[in-house]
């Protein structure tokens, strides 16, 4: 599922569906005028973003309406929370290593100096 | 806009350390330094070995977590310029055992130093278009969580 979210959105024309489809929704008939490829071509691309769980089609009668669907999007980025704490984690261990260390080893370090001045 | 293609910035972390930036520097390529302080609060300790030249590897085993279970790190050095920037891959369960790229950016701040750190993801093919596609999609997930 992941590797489909990659691949829907590896390609400009896909990633310009999204960005009008987070605008609000459309139908398909409106949003294929906004590009310079046929009806059809824009029909290929929202199928790949259908299957990758990024898009939702309505039917209503002989109007097909588009909205998008930001799950898989938060799903693909749960890594990036999980390392945000993850580095925010390390890097305060890192600083509290490196201070003990710095007074462990008994130099006189002067404190860190305000920048300068003002 | 400072997004650029080349080095699309996903994740971000900066940090200011009263500590001068070839000690913080030195710390991330020193199995020893790495042990101390590159694991979780929940695991006990760490094995790790480094073979700090550009093309060389780490491996970072996150041992005695208090539910159980190991947590391996590995990666490949990118770049080595001490004392100033470092990047590699990162790869681990959490990325699904697919590389990730981080660099680090140490800045001089009078006697101290400000660490700035990226984290970016590589999708498995398509590299370049991914990278590209990342930056946009992040915007995407603002403006739809934004939205509600």
């Amino acid at each position: 599922m992941l590797d489909q979210v990659y691949d829907a959105i590896a390609d400009p024309t896909r990633r310009a569906i999204l960005g009008i489809l987070a605008e609000g929704e459309v139908n398909v008939g409106n949003l294929a005028e906004r590009f310079p490829i046929s009806l059809n071509g824009v029909s290929k691309h929202v199928k790949v973003l259908e299957r990758a769980g990024l898009i939702e089609r309505t039917v209503q009668g002989r109007e097909h309406r588009l909205r998008l669907n930001a799950e898989p999007l938060r799903e693909a980025s749960m890594w990036l929370e999980h390392y945000r704490t993850f580095w925010d984690t390390q890097l305060a261990a890192l600083e509290a290593f490196l201070l003990k260390k710095q007074r462990g080893a008994g130099s006189e370090q002067a404190e860190h100096p305000r920048e300068d001045g003002r | 806009m400072t997004v650029t293609d080349e080095a699309a910035p996903v994740l971000m972390v900066r940090r200011q350390m009263a500590v001068p930036r070839e000690r913080v520097f030195e710390a991330w390529l020193d199995s020893e330094s790495l042990a101390h302080w590159m694991r979780p609060d929940n695991f006990t300790h760490a094995t790790v070995t480094v073979d700090p030249r550009v093309g060389g590897g780490f491996r970072i085993v996150m041992e005695g977590r208090t539910d159980g279970g190991d947590y391996e790190h590995r990666g490949e050095y990118l770049a080595i310029e001490p004392p100033s920037l470092l990047s590699f891959t990162w790869i681990s369960k959490a990325t699904d055992h697919k590389p990730t790229v981080i660099t680090i950016e140490f800045h001089e701040r009078g006697t101290g130093t400000e660490l700035v750190l990226t984290h970016r993801r590589l999708a498995p093919k398509a590299v370049e278009a991914h990278r590209k596609g990342w930056t946009d999609i992040v915007r995407l997930l603002d403006e739809a969580l934004a939205r509600g």
